[in-house]
């Protein structure tokens, strides 16, 4: 074994780096986006584009790199003894994160959706809506709705039908 | 949307004003417009349900056989909600978006109703509004009034013309008690026929009862923002001839 391991050892760094391109990928992929779309720094139309091709790409794409790293972790592991084994499985580490990260909503995890919408009667509301709370106030077909400002604020969004109409309720 | 049903999801942020993703076919859609500006449905806008902002006892009053929604199990929107318009009133405005260094005709960060109507769009500041009962303006070659609730925050806007003509309006003050949400309901009256309307908009007494002004969209929306969307907006300034702005 360690005669063979002497003339493989050249034609390794080809792979090796590879595997460190396939991981600067998986994470810029995730990466770009987030960095993009912090809350308090100016958003361009390019770089919005950008966010939204890479948001788009990036759960297959994190899937693809996950199979190339773990392809080429394969090929050189018989080639590396246990302590650069140690690396190699460590280098799945990121990538498979990004897999991970690529399925998250980051947004919705800080503001998390309303499931399911329930209503109460507005007698029934003063045990949560305050007489001087802002609701947002919609009338569809005899059917009126009101959606305390306080809860909307938090998430955001708070999708139902009003008079057979859906609408998304937002703030 | 064109029939089929969207479902949105908050996914992001654009120079403050959240972004909203369907599931259904990945579009991006911008709240502040309800126009998807990235993926498959871009260019499409979402129809605005009209909607207005009101107190609770106001909105109470009006619909006593209403539903009101439930707030969520978990107690976290209670938490984030219980300071949260000082706290976010609070928060930095994005550098390089028009007004944020101070120089516009507001702060980056006031509060104003926005109306926009035939092309022309003017942001109307509620702190100027709140001290007052009735606005009248004209936007876009439409008579406007604005009726401020008696809690002095609920804002309504109406088309204020009958027939072509324009209707002046007078708040009823009686006592002018202060403005509070539990303070007796306001009412309104107006120049050309003398009869008494309510906070919905509708004469409730006098020779054109039964009548019902004509409700306009309007948005409270933080300045910038506003500014951001509406980049040709005025600003209303109170006491100028003829609802004057700049």
């Amino acid at each position: 074994m360690p005669g063979k391991m002497a003339p493989s050892r050249p034609r390794r760094w080809p792979w090796a780096a590879t595997l460190l391109a396939v991981i600067a990928a998986a994470v810029a992929v995730v990466w770009i986006p987030i960095w993009t779309l912090r809350p308090f720094v100016p958003q361009s139309a390019a770089a919005m584009a950008r966010a939204y091709a890479l948001l788009r790409a990036a759960p297959a794409a994190t899937l693809v790199a996950l199979a190339a790293a773990a392809a080429l972790a394969w090929r050189l592991w018989g080639s590396t003894r246990w302590p650069g084994r140690l690396l190699l499985a460590a280098a799945l580490v990121p990538v498979g994160a990004a897999a991970w990260m690529a399925r998250q909503n980051l947004f919705e995890r800080l503001f998390p959706p309303l499931v399911r919408t329930g209503f109460a009667s507005p007698a029934a509301a003063t045990a949560f809506v305050d007489p001087g709370d802002m609701v947002l106030a919609i009338q569809v077909q005899g059917d009126a709705a009101a959606f305390p400002v306080r809860q909307i604020a938090f998430h955001h969004v708070v999708e139902e039908e009003v008079g057979g109409t859906p609408v998304a309720v937002t703030y | 949307m064109g029939g089929r049903r969207l479902t949105l999801h908050l996914a992001g942020i654009n120079n403050q004003n959240f972004v909203m993703r369907d599931d259904e076919t990945g579009s991006w859609w911008q709240q502040s417009t309800g126009e998807a500006f990235a993926g498959p449905l871009r260019g499409s806008r979402l129809r605005l349900v009209f909607a207005d902002e009101v107190a609770f006892a106001i909105w109470r009053r009006e619909h006593p056989a209403g539903r009101v929604l439930r707030p969520d199990a978990s107690p976290a929107w209670r938490t984030w909600s219980a300071d949260w318009e000082a706290k976010t009133g609070r928060m930095p405005v994005v550098a390089g978006v028009p007004g944020a260094d101070g120089r516009g005709p507001l702060p980056p960060r006031a509060l104003v109703l926005g109306l926009e109507q035939g092309g022309a769009a003017r942001a109307y500041p509620i702190a100027a509004l709140a001290g007052q009962g009735v606005i009248q303006d004209d936007l876009g070659g439409l008579p406007v009034v604005i009726l401020v609730g008696e809690d002095g925050r609920s804002l309504r806007a109406f088309e204020s013309a009958f027939d072509g003509r324009r209707v002046p309006f007078f708040a009823k003050l009686d006592g002018s008690p202060a403005a509070t949400a539990t303070a007796p309901p306001r009412l309104w009256v107006d120049g050309t026929s003398g009869s008494e309307w309510d906070f919905q908009g509708q004469a409730v007494a006098g020779p054109w009862q039964g009548r019902r002004l004509r409700p306009l969209p309007a948005m409270k929306d933080y300045w910038f923002d506003w500014r951001i969307y509406h980049p040709r907006t005025t600003v209303y300034a109170a006491g100028r001839d003829g609802g004057a702005s700049r």
